[in-house]
């Protein structure tokens, strides 16, 4: 590689997209202009809002139940306030239309007087201020009545104190004072602090869209691309000529976002002569999330590279973009959600883990150790991102890619279209909505049967349905086929190390992304019942998804993705099988048993195999999760229903030990791209 | 010059059939040699080409271009070689001159070198007028002229055109078809490709016939007359395209 050649590519392209529109507009103008905009938009606002709210009327209901000289003194005091007006006296025999009324912002609060004796005998009015906590208004309102009743208070007191011949002041052991500095910066400086990270992202990832969907589909479009690969620059000189542009652009990009931000933070906030709101401004915080951004603008610059590499033209890559820019507006939210703070587990997720990083250094507060680790771990993914990146550009198949079917393959005449990805996808979504909405809603009623319907009526009637309209031989495409005993055996073997395995990275899965209580409360109450019958569970929990699950899924949807070859087919059908639990914590160990149930569907030819070991997993759960504690010497070491970390070891060996001996028995069967799983 | 030799190229179709574009290709061009690819829309040229300019990678057998092999040496290949085709793009938002001095510095040329050439390939072109210019603000000819350019800035001895007058009026047809000559007689050696019977019998020293990735017949006009006894050239072609038909046939059998 030459690195004056990746200069000279990098300058061109440099030049190029500087005399792009586009690029100029979202790369460079948008981060200068949007700020001081978005600054004046939120102050303007906050402070017409505050005025507003001083000179909004406010309305009261005053129910005086006692009428003496106390009481019609409130009531003219109350007149006096600012804005304030009482409402006609109705009479009202209930309390509900005046909650009506305080409801539909009709009023603004209800006082209701009362009378009653202390038991010295004096008289203590008791008024009762009925007001609605969500409306800005009626707080104010409430907060407006309340000070004044404070004040008639004190003078009522005061009156009582001097009827006695007791000096008034023996009550001011405090003298509170206080002074309503304005709010609106404040509350602007806390608000932008959670806000920006996420602006700062999405922005980010949009300047590095733009450019890279110009660098390489952008040359396809234009037909530039050929006139470059057959230059005498290599090709990784190129892409990585291409990526630094990119890179450059982008970073850019941060560098006006930052400044542009804190010009108009300072302008702002000087303006109005008052602190910030606990957002830090030093210009070294803003230097500090500029190099933080580095890494994540790398990795973002890879991904967005490779998809432009894919696509055909400018227009396909934004589409095949959208996902990705989804992606990271959804993920950036987190900044300004409640209650999510950085933690080991949210400083390994990219996206959500910068997100959170930048709003605790825009707040002041965040932890060296977290920055480590989140920058380390962007780190790790970059180097994966590059890799792929120039992989793709080195790969013809990808740069020179040909059109592809747009029409969707329904059955139509051909019912074997049926196995298409495109019908098998679609079938999958709508089975994993019925899942969630019907499915769920039949479990909420009631567990048992609705785990019973859902299982027979949302999975497995489908699947046969589907199968049967292919008019395919159902026997064959099932693989419904005599399984060898000793494969049953070596099967129910494997489960035990299985369980184990899958156990313990379901706990490191705990320690890392912690599960919330309330769901393994759930979990336990579902294995644990034991108002339902041992072997009534073992039928809802092991046998029943044994049987219907392993038809969906190994009987029909890895056909449908035979072409990919046999691993692939394995592994996306796993995937989706992990999806379909509905479960993020979940996902990872079930996609790891559908590897496995996939892998023993190829190699024995036979479905009753992975069905076995499905329903040997969820039954050994099962007997462990209930019976785990009273087995002898085993439950202590269980405790809590949790494996030593030791096990993993002896777990993996019995397993790789055990998968020897099954792969010799069944070495007939390579899971080699010719052995993928046919329907012919 | 340039020596193919049983070059194939396999692409995997998306029902997963192997499609051959390029079938046992091979044929030689010499120095000061103009040669034609000659075929239908499909019939594998592009590929051909994409391989001998190493931007694909053949399936299997192999090409040289001066002297260097396609698979070993793909920087020195490209270093010799200069390709145009018809429906190459340039740069919109550079100066022609900025597009060129980019090709310039892509293909190592020395940079004062560059300001040289440019300034000759420009008289030769006629470019003076718009060398400056963005290229997005060129007419067709004029741009056609700067893809010249960029491909001739190395001063290559061997050029590949790839139907490069598709979709060109006569008079920008007929700058291309003046230039091919002028490589010619510059002693550079020419690869062709076109679907135009008549464009291939005005320029071509030799013509390679090919359909379906294979090579249906080599050699002159002249030859293929006396050998087919058939005058039209269309005719001609079509001869040989059936001939190949009834072989597959009788194979079959």
């Amino acid at each position: 590689m030459n690195f004056k050649k990746i200069l000279i590519i990098y300058k061109k392209e440099l030049l190029d997209l500087l005399r792009d529109r586009r690029t100029i507009i979202t790369s460079l103008v948008l981060p200068i202009v949007l700020y001081p905009l978005l600054m004046i938009g939120f102050s303007s606002m906050m402070s017409r809002q505050e005025m507003k709210l001083e000179q909004q009327q406010m309305l009261i209901y005053l129910n005086d139940n006692i009428l003496d000289e106390t009481s019609i003194r409130i009531e003219s005091e109350l007149q006096n306030i600012e804005n304030l007006q009482i409402m006609q006296k109705i009479d009202f025999y209930e309390e509900t239309p005046l909650y009506e009324l305080l409801k539909d912002k009709s009023i603004q609060a209800i006082v209701d007087l009362k009378d009653s004796l202390s038991s010295t005998g004096y008289q203590v009015l008791i008024a009762k201020i009925i007001y609605d906590e969500t409306s800005e208004r009626s707080s104010k309102t409430y907060r407006k009545i309340a000070d004044k009743l404070f004040e008639i208070e004190n003078e009522l007191v005061g009156e009582r104190l001097q009827r006695i011949e007791i000096n008034e002041e023996i009550l001011t052991a405090i003298e509170l004072k206080k002074e309503n500095i304005a709010p609106p910066a404040q509350m602007l400086g806390f608000a932008l602090g959670k806000f920006l990270p996420y602006l700062l992202i999405i922005l980010t990832i949009s300047s590095a869209a733009v450019v890279s969907s110009d660098l390489v589909a952008g040359e396809k479009e234009r037909k530039t691309l050929e006139t470059i690969l057959v230059s005498a620059a290599r090709r990784n000189e190129l892409v990585i000529g291409k990526y630094l542009t990119i890179i450059t652009i982008t970073i850019i990009t941060v560098l006006l976002n930052l400044f542009s931000m804190y010009l108009s933070f300072h302008h702002i906030f000087s303006q109005y002569q008052a602190d910030a709101g606990g957002l830090q401004l030093p210009i070294g915080n803003f230097a500090l999330i500029l190099i933080l951004m580095i890494p994540l603008v790398t990795l973002f610059s890879a991904l967005l590279l490779s998809i432009s590499t894919y696509s055909r033209n400018i227009k396909e890559a934004q589409s095949y973009q959208m996902p990705v820019l989804f992606g990271g507006i959804m993920l950036s939210m987190v900044s300004f959600l409640p209650g999510f703070e950085l933690s080991f587990g949210f400083a390994l997720i990219p996206i959500v883990n910068f997100s959170l990083l930048i709003r605790d250094i825009m707040l002041g507060s965040f932890e060296l150790s977290y920055l480590f680790i989140v920058v380390s771990s962007t780190i790790v993914l970059d180097i994966i991102a590059i890799y792929i990146s120039i992989r793709l550009f080195n790969s013809e198949s990808v740069l020179f890619r040909t059109a592809e079917e747009k029409s969707l393959k329904f059955w139509g005449k051909d019912k074997k279209n049926v196995f298409s990805p495109q019908f098998g996808f679609l079938f999958f979504i709508i089975l994993l909505l019925a899942l969630f909405y019907i499915g769920g809603k039949w479990q909420s009623e009631n567990l048992i049967n609705g785990l019973i319907k859902t299982e027979l009526i949302i999975i497995l009637l489908p699947t046969l349905l589907i199968l049967k309209i292919s008019k395919t031989d159902l026997k064959k495409s099932l693989r419904f086929n005599t399984a060898n005993p000793i494969n049953l055996i070596l099967v129910m073997l494997l489960a035990i190390p299985i369980l184990i395995v899958v156990g313990l990275i379901m706990q490191v899965i705990n320690i890392i992304f912690p599960i919330p209580e309330s769901y393994m409360e759930l979990l336990k109450n579902l294995i644990q019942d034991q108002d339902i019958t041992f072997w009534k569970s073992l039928f809802v929990i092991a046998l029943l998804p044994g049987i219907c699950e392993e038809v969906f899924f190994r009987g029909y949807v890895i056909n449908v993705f035979r072409k990919q070859g046999a691993w692939k087919s394995i592994i996306i059908t796993a995937f989706l099988f992990g999806i379909f639990h509905l479960d993020p914590f979940r996902i990872l160990p079930v996609t790891l048993l559908g590897i496995w149930m996939g892998y023993l569907l190829i190699k024995t030819n036979s479905i009753l195999i992975p069905i076995f070991a499905h329903f040997m997993n969820n039954g050994l759960a099962l007997i462990l999760g209930r019976f785990g504690d009273t087995i002898p010497y085993f439950g202590k070491i269980l405790q809590g229903g949790e494996f030593p970390f030791w096990w993993g070891i002896p777990a993996i060996l019995i397993f790789l030990f055990l998968l020897k001996v099954f792969a010799k028995i069944n070495d007939n069967i390579h899971l080699s791209r010719s052995n993928a799983p046919a329907l012919e | 010059m340039i020596e193919v030799k049983n070059l194939t190229k396999v692409f995997i179709q998306k029902n997963g059939e192997e499609l051959y574009a390029v079938n046992d290709l091979s044929f030689t061009a010499e120095r000061g040699e103009i040669v034609v690819l000659l075929g239908v829309n499909g019939a594998g040229k592009t590929t051909a080409m994409r391989m001998l300019s190493t931007v694909l990678q053949p399936f299997s057998g192999t090409a040289s271009v001066e002297g260097f092999d396609i698979i070993n040496n793909p920087q020195q290949v490209r270093s010799n070689l200069g390709f145009l085709s018809g429906d190459t793009g340039l740069y919109a938002r550079l100066t022609a001159r900025e597009v060129i001095t980019y090709f310039g510095h892509l293909y190592d040329v020395e940079p004062s070198d560059i300001k040289i050439r440019i300034q000759e390939i420009s008289n030769l072109l006629d470019m003076d007028d718009f060398l400056d210019k963005k290229v997005d603000f060129l007419s067709t000819g004029m741009k056609q002229k700067v893809s010249i350019a960029r491909s001739i800035i190395h001063d290559p001895p061997v050029m590949i055109f790839d139907e490069p007058t598709t979709g060109l009026d006569i008079l920008t047809a007929k700058n291309i078809v003046d230039f091919i000559h002028r490589c010619k007689n510059e002693g550079k050696c020419v690869l062709f490709s076109t679907h135009i019977m008549r464009e291939a019998e005005r320029i071509a020293d030799k013509i390679v016939m090919i359909h379906e990735g294979k090579v249906l017949a080599e050699g002159t006009w002249q030859e293929f007359k006396e050998e087919t006894e058939l005058n039209d050239l269309d005719d001609i072609f079509i001869h040989f395209v059936n001939r190949i038909k009834d072989e597959k046939m009788v194979n079959e059998f």
